[in-house]
């Protein structure tokens, strides 16, 4: 006989499995599920849309963008906000300049999108038609492949890098100052008060950040959607870009789902390298 | 006094009496996109509200008509899935005759109409009706949607531009155009003018610049020249076995797009789409805007730019070497779901949505030179607005025109994604035309191969 208490969590593992496993559950049916809006027959197909999935040209090119964009922004993302983070780390500075920092959050990506479209257009953008020219690049931005990804990551670290910012600004204010007292008297420099006291300090924010960032970047749509469209050509079409193209405009609704199985294992696989490798307790 | 049953029982009784009128309407909903914009006579300038027009026309028929607006690729998705899931939560569905017809009536979700056109003459009269435009909606001998907002091909270019550079006529074949855009291009560099290009197209990947395109491969080959011999419907590729022609008869039209692109275009046309061609144009930063003219009047009447406003004019879309012209045709059009409660009362209210009363009125709120009718483009609206012979002329590329000059079959919307961003590829320089191309073919075939046409 169950116990008593099963009862109680009943609930949420009922609540669970409709919310979780259901429609995980259906994603992968359909995966395994030959469903083209253009041919009547549905039927199960077995691997037979992961067999087209790997051998597809704009797979493998999907996977290559989503890997450059991913190791590119989350690196200029890090970067840049762990350096605002320690630049405004001082209860002294004013809360007004913290809250600019952190308007970009709340700015709809589709917003940030077009706003950053405009502002880097080549022919009328202030940044792609008059300061990039002023400066001596001439290059299209938008228009050229690797000028396109370099935009949507400057986008995307403008627009996401606030979120970074609030982890990091709290897990710095939060370490002691004996510390940093400590190892000045011990006649550390600067340098060796962020390697010694600092990024120990804060590593697991760190890592929380990271693994936000890496499950964000692999779902980022909307913002390089609207920059971009995936363009040119296929130069920004990341795996969410090539999936909702697979099902809104091929409409292969076996093909999007085998990608979005795919893409579930892929973020797993990321994540828990980022988890193993820096937040887990040594044995 | 009332004890509270009695008086919970009278107040559902009213209420049940009130509401009797409204349950003996028929329901039909409706999705689209561009609030305010279409059918801004039934519902408002905000997309919310209900007209009197369209309350006597609820209160005539005894329809309801629930219209719901959504961004563009919102409402998109919200048709896809409704239909899909056989839902029919909507009654009439926004399509477009460049993939969504020939994908979704191959697919059964929609209701032939030619069974209904008699049924609802008084609101929509498929002979008063520019014939093409009826033809872009026909797949496989059938009629699966009515066309709204809908246009032709043409060329809107700036003649003081031209006049200044000696260029007193506008070109009628494109070999001719060629030249011309050239001698624009070197009088712009002598003349030190570096942010005015010559020509504006769209460029961006997906299925947008396939529209324009595939209207370059037309002139060029002179035929759909999409699979071998020029078949364009499931039945014909099937039959001959045709294979797709990327590298073949399709790549003069192709080359030429990207040529001209590149060379007479804006930077940035790689990821251009329609709004960017409309922008540059309508302020005054390109000179020829082109095959779809339609972009140019969206955006001349917001310029301000004296120039545009002044100097801009319409030309008959020029002819390639097989002496056919530069297509761009598409229909906004409406389907009936064929998941639909009411089929009927569906088709009334589209005939009514689709009506050349409806059509005046969006000529009378938009203005540009473009309508389903041909009453309406004689009619007192547009020839207060524009010269006779402008509209003659833009009529002429309604009537002359080559509705399939692409395929129709259910995958082209798949194909039209695929040549667009091929397209924007090699204007791009990430490919080269024939490596974008021989791609393109090797997609193709698979793809083909995979939909069983050569079994």
């Amino acid at each position: 006989m169950l116990d008593w208490r099963f009862w109680f969590v009943a609930p949420m593992v009922l609540a669970l499995g409709i919310v979780v496993l259901f429609p995980s559950g259906y994603l992968v049916w359909m995966s395994l599920t030959h469903w083209l809006v253009t041919d009547p027959n549905v039927y199960f197909d077995g691997i037979g849309n992961f067999r087209v999935l790997f051998r597809s040209a704009e797979f493998s090119s999907a996977i290559g963008v989503t890997a450059i964009y991913l190791v590119a922004s989350t690196a200029a993302m890090l970067a840049f906000s762990l350096g605002l983070a320690l630049a405004f780390r001082s209860p002294r500075t004013p809360g007004a300049l913290r809250s600019i920092v952190i308007m970009p959050l709340v700015i709809p990506p589709v917003v940030a999108g077009f706003t950053w479209r405009f502002l880097m257009n080549g022919e009328m953008g202030f940044i792609g038609a008059f300061l990039l020219p002023e400066i001596g690049i001439r290059t299209n931005m938008l228009a050229d492949p690797t000028g396109a990804m370099i935009s949507i990551v400057i986008a995307d670290v403008w627009s996401r890098a606030p979120f970074m910012f609030l982890i990091f600004l709290a897990a710095l204010q939060s370490i002691p100052r004996d510390y940093y007292e400590a190892i000045r008297l011990d006649g550390a420099n600067r340098l060796q008060e962020f390697l010694h006291v600092t990024l120990p300090m804060i590593r697991p924010a760190i890592v929380v950040a990271l693994l936000f960032r890496v499950i964000d970047a692999l779902n980022t749509f909307e913002l390089i959607y609207v920059m971009t469209k995936g363009g040119p050509g296929r130069a920004t079409q990341t795996l969410s870009l090539f999936g909702w193209k697979t099902a809104f405009q091929n409409f292969d609704f076996g093909l999007a789902a085998a990608l979005g199985v795919v893409m579930v294992v892929v973020t797993t696989v990321c994540a828990s390298i980022v988890y193993r490798r820096f937040l887990r307790a040594p044995a | 006094m009332i004890r509270t049953p009695v008086r919970a029982a009278a107040l559902l009784a009213a209420t049940l009496a009130m509401a009797a009128p409204a349950m003996a309407q028929t329901q039909v909903n409706v999705v689209g996109f561009g609030a305010g914009f279409v059918w801004a006579d039934l519902f408002g300038p905000s997309g919310t509200e209900k007209t009197q027009k369209l309350l006597d026309f609820e209160k005539k028929e005894g329809i309801t008509i629930n219209m719901e607006f959504a961004d563009e690729e919102v409402a998109r998705q919200k048709v896809l899935l409704d239909l899909v899931n056989g839902t029919g939560n909507y009654d009439l569905v926004m399509l477009g005759s460049d993939g969504a017809v020939q994908t979704f009536s191959a697919a059964g979700y929609l209701e032939p109409l030619d069974g209904h056109l008699d049924s609802a003459k008084d609101y929509f009269d498929a002979s008063k009706v520019y014939k093409p435009f009826l033809e872009a909606n026909t797949v496989d001998g059938k009629l699966w949607a009515l066309p709204y907002y809908s246009f032709g091909a043409g060329v809107v270019y700036r003649k003081d531009i031209f006049d200044k550079y000696g260029i007193t006529e506008f070109p009628k074949t494109t070999e001719g155009l060629e030249t011309a855009l050239q001698t624009i291009k070197d009088g712009l560099a002598k003349d030190g003018v570096t942010d005015v290009y010559p020509l504006t197209m769209r460029g961006a990947p997906g299925e947008e610049p396939t529209l324009d395109l595939a209207g370059f491969v037309y002139a060029y080959a002179g035929y759909p020249a999409w699979f071998e011999g020029g078949a364009d419907t499931p039945a014909a590729i099937k039959e001959k076995k045709a294979k797709p022609i990327f590298t073949g008869d399709f790549k003069p039209g192709f080359d030429t797009f990207v040529r001209w692109a590149k060379t007479f275009g804006p930077p940035g046309i790689a990821t251009h789409t329609w709004v960017d061609m409309m922008n540059l144009y309508a302020q005054g930063k390109a000179v020829v805007l082109m095959p779809s003219a339609i972009n140019a009047f969206a955006g001349i009447p917001g310029s301000n730019v004296p120039e545009v406003k002044e100097h801009s004019a319409f030309a008959p879309s020029p002819t390639g070497p097989s002496g056919k012209a530069v297509q761009s045709f598409w229909t906004f059009s409406i389907g009936v779901s064929n998941f639909s409660k009411d089929k009927d009362a569906a088709y009334k209210a589209l005939a009514f949505m689709t009506s050349e009363s409806a059509m005046n009125a969006f000529a009378e709120q938009i203005g540009w030179p473009y309508t389903t009718y041909p009453s309406i483009m004689h009619g007192p609206v547009l020839t207060a607005k524009w010269p006779k012979t402008m509209l003659d002329q833009i009529e002429a590329s309604f009537t002359d025109a080559d509705p399939h000059y692409f395929p129709y079959i259910p995958e082209l919307t798949e194909f039209m994604n695929q040549v667009g961003t091929a397209a924007s590829e090699a204007i791009a320089g990430t490919k080269t035309e024939d490596q974008a191309l021989s791609d393109l073919q090797g997609w193709a075939e698979e793809r083909m191969d995979r939909a069983g046409y050569y079994k």
